[in-house]
């Protein structure tokens, strides 16, 4: 049994000692053709919290997610990685309707959450974004207190009647954030003030606070120092016991050690996705091989 | 006519000793330009400069002094007779007057005398100017040339001397503002001394009328600023009142609602507010807008003077518009995406984000752009000077005259007046305080921008 590190800085190496993929003795398919684009391993779980069918989005003409079908599982980390451009953000952004801030963006096919399309027409984001909240690559804090950066979300969704309520969501979200004890004496000064690694647990502790249900991470961890990058990753395994969490990452390492399942995306296709202990070490398709082998991206 | 043909020889020879700098450059060279310190061109610039720069400094420092010069040794025999120093300026004006031409009779003797003594002088003088000049702008291309070698290092030079002459231009526009500051500053002391400042800063009654013979009736003038600058706060406040809403808004909406075409149309529209002559805003002002208050104030009962801090202020309003709109939607634009993205990210609605996250993140930006709308308003003259009347009432009640800072010293300058009454100089008096206001409001705004900027650096 391999640890997931050792799996992540292993895996070259290994991986190309182990040779061509014909010795995949998992049974199923193997892809050995980079031109083939289905999906192969396994796209869909049991009981999915988010389910996404055949999506499809453009930027205009172009088409920049093709006929996608994907799970998010019920408290499960899934890693979405890729080459950078190949559209792990754009299909991110679909989850809780954030592309439609983006004029020329139009998303098609079906996104399942609790039982509902939520690109239906009767669907109001509002509501939406509250359920599935979203961290981004560059930490973003109002230019607020640290306290008023927390309070903003319950203050918009009317989630608190009284100051008491308030302090206590703001508290809670902090000490989920692990931020809490680094800010507690201070919660009246500028969010802004925090350093990178501080900002973005903050940004997290923010969206905790309108209690989601998902939360989806763009890189959460690319503008932060290795140290900032291990108490986020910390932080989302521990997440992960009330959440349901799709992170999009560009280090392999990173999906390895934080992720259960991984999907590999290559030029707007979803090529593999599984097990990320199955996609990392016996990958199906050539596209996803070569990439965590480092050929490729 | 003959300085400018001078001007222009002296241009011609700086060219010619731009392409002889540039040719010895390559024959020191030896036809390979990399073994040159610098690049010919700098070679044929440092000939130029030395042609051109010492010559055109004693050309116009000789113009500058040879009236003066030409004058006194004309007159000179003048002088040595004992004529006192006030009639001896006389002299000089009717020298010069017979000189140009400008007159005709018969002159005395001694004018005929020195009149021909300085046209003989002032052509000596030209002749001079010329051999002189024309010789230094030689001397030193031939200077020039003879320094020029290899390993010169022009390009040290020729940059030593753009930032001299960078300078100089810089040079020019703070001294004539310093010039324009410290003159207006000594003429109201001058005012001062003859009307207390107490009285001037506190004073509640504006009339500066002052009697011109001592036996005349009436008047003896009275300048307290105060309903001058209770006019000019009441139609700034207006103007804003009307300007810092609409202009807001419609920066909201360009910068946050508008699809791109329709701000690609509605921007350079509101920006050419800007553009209308303030003279056409002012006599749409007293023309349109305050003959419509009065007409409608008179339907409804109200007593709406024909001129009234309210027309005047609302145009006034108008015209700051587009300054509150175009700098709001700049800071608003400024604001990160990511900002917005964070807060519809927690469903946040557009209003919302914009409220409570995209307007208090723009808002020092926003306030600095007011604050420079209102001292655009408290120095704008031409329409309240159309609009709002010249009667120096105190009144908060916009619906009566008013007048303010800018209309009085227009009027207490129109016409004939003496350069020393107390009246006259009250003038600079209040522009050395309109220009103290609107300062320190400058000062403000821009270090409100300036901060605001740095926030997102
Ligand atoms: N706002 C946009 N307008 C037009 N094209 C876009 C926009 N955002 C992304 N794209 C394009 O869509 C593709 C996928 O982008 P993205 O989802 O950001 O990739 P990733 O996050 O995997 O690097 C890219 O080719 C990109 O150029
Ligand atoms: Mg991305």
């Amino acid at each position: 049994m391999v640890t997931a590190e050792e799996l992540a800085y292993g895996m070259e190496r290994e991986s190309v000692a182990k040779g061509p993929l014909e010795i995949f003795e998992g049974g199923g398919q193997v892809v050995t053709d980079r031109d083939d684009r289905q999906t192969v391993g396994e796209p869909f779980v049991d009981n999915p919290r988010v389910s996404a069918r055949n999506v499809n989005v453009y930027y205009d003409e172009k088409h920049a997610i093709h006929d996608v079908s994907l799970d998010l599982g019920e408290n499960e980390v899934l890693a979405m990685i890729g080459p950078s451009g190949c559209g792990k953000s754009t299909f991110l952004r679909c989850l809780n309707r954030m592309n439609d801030t983006v004029a020329s963006c139009r998303v098609t096919g079906k996104i399942n959450f609790d039982g509902e399309d939520i690109n239906s027409p009767k669907i109001d984001v509002v509501p939406l974004r509250a359920q599935v909240g979203m961290v981004f690559q560059k930490p973003n804090p109002f230019p607020k207190s640290i306290y008023e950066n927390i309070a903003f979300g319950a203050r918009i969704h009317g989630l608190a009647r009284h100051r008491y309520e308030l302090d206590e969501i703001v508290e809670g979200s902090l000490q989920r954030a692990g931020l809490w004890d680094e800010v507690k004496d201070r919660l009246e000064q500028p969010g802004t003030g925090l350093s990178g690694g501080q900002q973005q647990r903050l940004c997290i502790a923010r969206t905790i606070a309108v209690s989601p249900e998902v939360i989806l991470m763009d890189e959460p961890c690319s503008a932060l120092d290795p140290i900032a990058t291990a108490k986020i990753e910390e932080l989302i395994d521990e997440l992960r016991k009330q959440f349901t969490i799709a992170i999009v990452t560009h280090s392999m390492q990173q999906a390895a050690r934080v992720s259960q399942r991984t999907a590999y995306f290559h030029l707007g296709d979803l090529i593999e996705a599984g097990d990320t202990k199955t996609v990392f070490t016996t990958p199906r398709h050539r596209l996803t091989e070569d990439y965590i082998t480092g050929r490729f991206g | 006519m003959q300085s400018t043909t001078l001007i222009v020889v002296l241009l011609a020879l700086s060219a010619a000793g731009f392409y002889m700098g540039r040719r010895k450059a390559f024959q020191v060279s030896g036809n390979d330009i990399r073994t040159l310190n610098s690049l010919p061109s700098y070679y044929g610039y440092y000939t130029a400069m030395w042609c051109g720069i010492p010559a055109l400094i004693v050309f116009s420092l000789w113009s500058m002094l040879d009236g003066r010069a030409i004058m006194a040794m004309a007159t000179s025999s003048i002088a040595d007779s004992g004529v006192s120093a006030q009639e001896m300026s006389l002299v000089y004006s009717e020298v010069l007057r017979f000189v140009s031409g400008s007159t005709i009779g018969e002159p005395q003797p001694h004018i005929v005398e020195a009149v021909a003594r300085y046209r003989e002088l002032q052509d000596t003088s030209n002749a001079a100017l010329i051999v002189i000049v024309l010789s230094i702008a030689i001397a030193g291309t031939a200077f020039a040339l003879g320094k020029i070698r290899r390993d010169q290092r022009v390009r040290n030079s020729v940059e030593a001397g753009v930032m001299v002459f960078l300078i100089a231009c810089s040079t020019i526009a703070i001294f004539t503002t310093i010039g324009i500051v410290l003159s207006v500053l000594f003429e109201s002391i001058r005012f001062f001394q003859k009307v207390s400042f107490t009285d001037f800063i506190f004073g509640l009654e504006w009339s500066p009328q002052t009697a011109i013979r001592s036996d005349q009736v009436g008047s003896t003038g009275a300048f307290g600023a105060i309903p001058l600058f209770a006019g000019t706060l009441l139609i700034s406040f207006i103007a804003m009142v009307v300007a810092a809403p609409i202009g807001l808004m419609s920066a909201i909406y360009l910068a946050e609602y508008a699809s791109a075409r329709l701000r690609s149309y509605a921007k350079p529209l509101l920006e050419i507010l800007a553009g209308i002559p303030t003279v056409v805003y002012g006599f749409f002002a007293a023309l349109v807008v305050a003959p419509f208050f009065r007409n409608t104030g008179g339907l409804i009962g109200l007593d709406v003077s024909s001129e009234s801090a309210l027309a005047a202020g609302l145009v006034m309003g108008i015209m700051v518009i587009p300054f509150i709109s175009s700098l709001s939607d700049d800071v608003i634009t400024a604001v990160p995406q990511a900002l917005r993205d964070g807060a519809l990210g927690l469903g946040a609605t557009q209003s919302e984000t914009i409220r409570r996250v995209v307007i208090p993140a723009a808002l020092p930006g926003i306030v600095g752009g007011m604050l420079l709308a209102v001292s655009r308003a408290i120095g704008e003259t031409m329409i309240v000077v159309m609009a709002a009347g010249l009667s120096a009432n105190l009144t908060a009640n916009p619906l009566e005259a008013v007048t303010t800072v800018t209309v009085q010293i227009v009027t207490l300058l129109v016409g004939d007046q003496e350069f020393d009454s107390a009246k006259t100089l009250a003038a600079f008096a209040l522009g050395l305080m309109l220009f103290l206001s609107t300062l320190v409001l400058n000062v403000i705004a821009l270090h409100v921008v300036r901060k605001y900027r740095e926030q997102y650096e």
